[in-house]
């Protein structure tokens, strides 16, 4: 336990100090945010025609509204701490792989729930957006990674398991 | 008696909108301790430029030393930068731990629940504190970032520590505690998983 702890630690330090990078930054979590919007209106649009995307922002042409994806709400920081619970956790690497697609799906799909809720949210009620927005959801995708993580060390083959206290 | 996944996450879920209410009323309650552990750390680590802590309710105010403006032969400086926080940035973890203690019925909840209170308000100081260096450093102007004469590195390590203490801290740290304290039960799920596996 200690061991996957400590590596737990150390590959979140690692990947949440890459994100930070210049590099990663444009390369990757830019590009991933404005797609997160963009994904985000294609499927508003079904039900909602008068929504557009332009880079990270989601907009209402109908009242003007708009939300802005920035860090922390585009689901990367939450991934990467999937990602690190699933790399130190001792099990064999194509179980690791399974978990990391189907868990980074899982993630990222609750995280284009938070978006679309929090732009009609705040459309509605602007404290309940904020309440949402600054505590709830932090808190659901935190617990979605948890699930997700305990449901794919379940999947684990006996003697992979925690050890118990 | 482990619950099933199905089972312990609607548990969690009835539990979560309960533990998020009393959290938000008791919230000036729980800021107290952070608001005198923050003191400690601030005045401690940065005293050249922090005067003091004081709380309102469930918001706190680092009175920093610095002056907003500086005293020219045309204006007398003016007053000293407060920078106002919310220290339920950094601690809407608590309620998750809250929901998932409950949720996991394991012995002694209460005493793993305080545990986690003590645990996790240093995370939530460091996130206050890394705030308002941030605020310092990056957002009130050459005038004030002068006067606390960060380094290059040592403004680096501000937004770092920001940045982490935003970003991962208040989501991860109390999910980590939850595991730790909950090795059995983890075993037990993951076990019972594993044999359900076996056994088709």
């Amino acid at each position: 336990m200690v061991r996957f702890f400590l590596k737990f630690l150390l590959v979140q330090a690692v990947l949440f100090g890459l994100e930070l990078t210049p590099w990663a930054q444009a390369w990757f979590v830019r590009p991933w945010t404005d797609a997160l919007a963009a994904i985000s209106a294609d499927i508003v649009r079904w039900f909602d025609p008068q929504v557009i995307a332009h880079g990270n922002v989601l907009r209402s042409s109908r009242n003007g509204f708009a939300v802005a994806i920035e860090a922390g709400c585009n689901g990367v920081e939450a991934t990467i701490v999937l990602i690190a619970a699933v790399l130190a956790f001792p099990a064999p690497w194509r179980r690791k792989l399974v978990g990391l697609a189907v868990g980074i799906l899982a993630v990222q799909g609750l995280n284009i729930v938070r978006v679309i809720s929090l732009f009609y949210l705040g459309q509605w009620n602007f404290d309940a957006f904020e309440f949402a927005h600054r505590y709830v959801w932090q808190a659901l995708i935190m617990l979605d990674v948890l699930i997700v993580w305990l449901l794919w060390v379940r999947t684990l083959p006996p003697g992979a398991a925690l050890a118990p206290a | 008696m482990v619950a099933s996944p199905g089972r312990f996450i609607l548990r969690v879920a009835a539990w979560l909108p309960l533990a998020f209410l009393l959290w938000y009323i008791a919230a000036p309650l729980l800021a107290w301790p952070v608001a005198l552990l923050t003191t400690a750390v601030a005045k401690i680590g940065f005293s050249s430029i922090v005067d003091g802590v004081e709380q309102q309710g469930r918001m706190l105010t680092i009175v920093s030393t610095l002056k907003s403006t500086l005293a020219s032969t045309q204006n007398a400086a003016s007053g000293v930068l407060s920078v106002d926080l919310n220290p339920g940035l950094y601690s809407f973890g608590f309620p998750m731990l809250v929901a998932l203690t409950l949720a996991a019925r394991q012995p002694h909840m209460l005493r793993t629940l305080l545990l986690g209170y003590v645990v996790l308000t240093p995370f939530v100081s460091w996130g206050l504190v890394a705030e308002f260096l941030k605020r310092i450093a990056f957002d009130a102007g050459p005038t004030v970032a002068s006067q606390a004469g960060f380094t290059p590195a040592q403004r680096e390590a501000i937004a770092f520590a920001y940045q982490f203490g935003t970003l991962i801290l208040p989501a991860a740290a109390p999910a980590v505690f939850w595991v730790l304290t909950h090795r059995r039960f983890l075993a037990e799920f993951a076990n019972r998983g594993a044999e359900t596996l076996g056994g088709q």
